[in-house]
């Protein structure tokens, strides 16, 4: 069993993270690089830009933005990813971890609030798998990763939260903290290939839409002449 | 938001059918009329063309975003006025753009590409190319949902894209592509095919209207050099909105302002934005070029929705940036005069309760919303706010070129223009102000079929026209007025 759990723990872990990180990066320096090219092959340099920092920072704290439209959904939602995006990266289970092996840290959650956190991860992961189950929109539009993610997502808070506050045995606790560490390692490979790669996105994507209507000047000819229309009457 | 249409409402709004023999010969079941379609191998033409399309430009990139970003969360469902009508979810606007997505996705894509194959899918077929050529005219392109799209796809743009690559392969509304075909290579030159000595015409009995209504000579300058701005209304307000026009030249005359129209173009009007951006590309310059022609400095734009936003938005991307022309809408020259005191306006003429509808084009982006408001404020007796409005408007029902599609008239009225007529009928105005041409047309039509013949849609132009106040320095004198020059009277033998 010892093995096994080094081997999740380290080289597993260090390569699963690895591929989150590299395809993260791999699709912000795309975006990157898009927008750049975007931007440098439009004759019209004029970027709306408080439109598009209000419109950004708007979906990115959507605190205001949450309630004309589908309100619980996107209040459910939004909690959600409070603990979603909290919890792993300020656990001080995790902190310790990780100041173990590079030596560094930063300031933690409390032990409360992270339960509390934690718990209100799950409820809202098991209500957004409802919600999209129930809702005929929802369903109608929805693929299976979907379905999938929320539950995926909370595999690792439900374990986590048995390890930490239920008194078991260390046998359980050691296939629970396995099972813990492998759905998260799970999520890691797939977040960047994904529709959780909106995690890095969202950031650009209000200027993505707004560079998107800002077309090469020439691109109406360049269609034509691939599509050898050049000569060809409306 | 709205109900959904009972069962007889659907059976009216689909209506429409089109001959047997032309759906079999053009193996397309959609409403709209259309020219020639490609007929075989159409899937295989269809990625043709998109390939080209993305080749050429930047689509691929923004293509990309939505593909690796859309979470389906399905808000925009609940802010689209078509799908709440229909409750079709095939109108669901992330649906409609997945469409296309999919395509990108299998056909453009590594990971595509790679999954096809392992799992042997076929791809792109003839019956999902014509389920887009069905689903993106539907949507009135009025780009509501992308507001409430929190990872940000603007659902306008995929649809935008999915009607030009279809019309790269025959598949466009027949009354869009026959209009740009005159604008672009007919005699007229113009959307309305109207021949230039009919405009002047047109534009001569409209001065004699207005002096005899106003008695100033109120002139619509032609063809004149250096003038500050050069105007492109929709083109069919001079056969239709004679009021507006008239509201146009009575603001320029009262305030001084420099201004003419080119006999060499004329037409505001940009079928481009609509299917092609090809045609928008080609539309646009013509504007830019006849103004250069008439040394204009700016490109003034009617009240038209869709012209504003194709020469706001389009002029600067297709000819030259920054030293392009500026776009200005009539609405934001008023709006200056009337700051700067040079309008006045009798607020005892309009007394009857007035609100106004935003045109999708307009106000989506935060353009124009406040102005028109202040402007009917300043005189109208009664005010009534439409809600939602502003940048969050309802659409008309005829956005995205529709209106122009008058075989699917059944379909606007009851479905797209639902929300718009219960919106409407809660203020209780008598005028609708709609400062667009698509807008006014599709809003009369609506307020027939629903039977709300006591509403007037009009311009903002036209109010203000009804109201304006001429200095009396402007004001034809009796004697001058009677007085008949030996040209008028050789004129008016020829």
């Amino acid at each position: 069993m010892q093995p096994l759990m080094d081997f999740v723990a380290g080289p597993l872990f260090r390569l699963t993270f690895a591929i989150m990180l590299l395809g993260l990066l791999r699709i912000v320096v795309l975006t990157v690089w898009g927008v750049i090219q975007a931007r440098r092959q439009t004759d019209d340099k004029v970027m709306p830009w408080k439109l598009i920092t209000e419109n950004t920072l708007g979906w990115l704290v959507p605190v205001l933005r949450l309630w004309k439209t589908r309100p619980i959904y996107s209040v459910v939602s939004f909690v959600f990813h409070i603990g979603l995006i909290l919890v792993p990266i300020f656990l001080i289970g995790h902190i310790q971890l990780i100041r173990e092996s590079i030596g560094i840290g930063w300031p933690v959650l409390s032990d409360n609030l992270a339960d509390i956190l934690t718990i209100v991860t799950m409820v809202t992961a098991v209500a957004l798998f409802l919600g999209r189950l129930f809702s005929k929109e929802a369903r109608f539009i929805s693929r299976p990763q979907d379905y999938v993610w929320p539950v995926l997502l909370a595999i690792p808070f439900a374990t986590g939260y048995v390890c930490n506050n239920m008194a078991i045995g260390a046998g359980v606790y050691q296939w629970t903290m396995l099972f813990h560490m492998l759905s998260a390692e799970l999520i890691f490979v797939f977040i960047p290939f994904t529709k959780i790669a909106h995690c890095v996105l969202v950031p650009f994507s209000q200027m993505v839409s707004t560079l998107g209507w800002k077309f090469p000047p020439r691109s109406g000819e360049g269609v034509a002449e691939t599509l050898g229309k050049k000569e060809m009457p409306v | 938001m709205i109900k959904p249409i009972t069962e007889e409402e659907r059976q009216h709004a689909f209506k429409t059918q089109r001959k047997p023999e032309v759906l079999e010969k053009q193996k397309l079941d959609v409403r709209y009329h259309i020219e020639d379609p490609v007929v075989d191998g159409r899937a295989q033409k269809f990625l043709e063309a998109f390939a080209a399309i993305l080749k050429n430009t930047n689509y691929g990139f923004v293509l990309d975003q939505y593909v690796r970003s859309s979470a389906k969360c399905s808000r925009c469902a609940t802010e689209c006025q078509v799908y709440q009508a229909t409750r079709d979810p095939k109108d669901i606007p992330c649906y409609r753009s997945e469409l296309l997505l999919s395509v990108y996705r299998r056909h453009f894509t590594v990971g595509g590409m790679l999954r096809g194959r392992v799992l042997g899918s076929k791809g792109l077929t003839d019956e999902k190319v014509n389920e887009m050529a069905e689903s993106f005219w539907n949507c009135t392109a009025c780009r509501r949902c992308t507001l409430q799209c929190p990872v940000g796809i603007d659902h306008g743009l995929v649809t935008h894209l999915g009607r030009y690559i279809l019309s790269e392969i025959g598949i466009a509304p027949r009354a869009l592509v026959i209009s740009t075909r005159e604008q672009l290579e007919g005699k007229t030159g113009n959307t309305s095919a109207i021949p230039v000595p009919a405009l002047l015409d047109t534009l001569e009995f409209l001065e004699e209207d207005m002096e005899e209504e106003k008695g100033v000579k109120i002139k619509f300058p032609i063809d004149q050099e250096d003038c500050e701005y050069v105007f492109f209304p929709a083109v069919s307000d001079f056969l239709m909105e004679a009021d507006t026009l008239m509201g146009n030249a009575a603001v320029f005359t009262a305030t001084g302002g420099s201004w003419t129209i080119g006999t060499g173009y004329f037409d505001g009007i940009n079928y481009g934005l609509f299917y092609s951006d090809r045609m928008l590309d080609r539309i646009v310059k013509k504007v830019v070029e006849e103004t250069r022609r008439l040394k204009g400095r700016k490109i003034l734009i009617g009240e038209c929705g869709h012209a504003s936003r194709s020469a706001k938005y389009f002029v600067p991307v297709f000819c030259g940036g920054k030293d392009a022309p500026p776009v200005v809408n009539c609405m934001e020259y008023l709006y200056d005069m009337l700051k700067e005191g040079k309008i006045k306006l009798d607020p005892n003429v309009i007394t009857d309760p007035v609100t106004y509808h935003d045109p999708c084009n307009i106000a989506r982006q935060g353009w124009i919303i406040d102005k028109p408001r202040e402007i009917l404020k300043s005189f109208c007796k009664s005010y009534v706010e439409m809600t939602p409005s502003g940048k969050n408007n309802i659409c008309c029902g005829g956005g995205g070129g529709t209106v122009s599609i008058d075989e699917i008239r059944p379909y606007r009225t009851t479905i797209g223009g639902k929300a718009k007529a219960e919106q409407i009928r809660k203020t209780g105005a008598k005028y609708v102000v709609a400062p667009c041409a698509n807008c006014k047309k599709q809003l009369r039509e609506l307020m027939e079929d629903q039977g709300m013949d006591d509403v007037e849609i009009v311009g903002l132009h036209d109010l203000v026209y009804k109201a304006i106040i001429f200095d009396e320095s402007l004001k034809v004198k009796k004697e001058e007025k009677e007085e008949e020059t030996p040209e008028a009277v050789e004129k008016e033998v020829e």
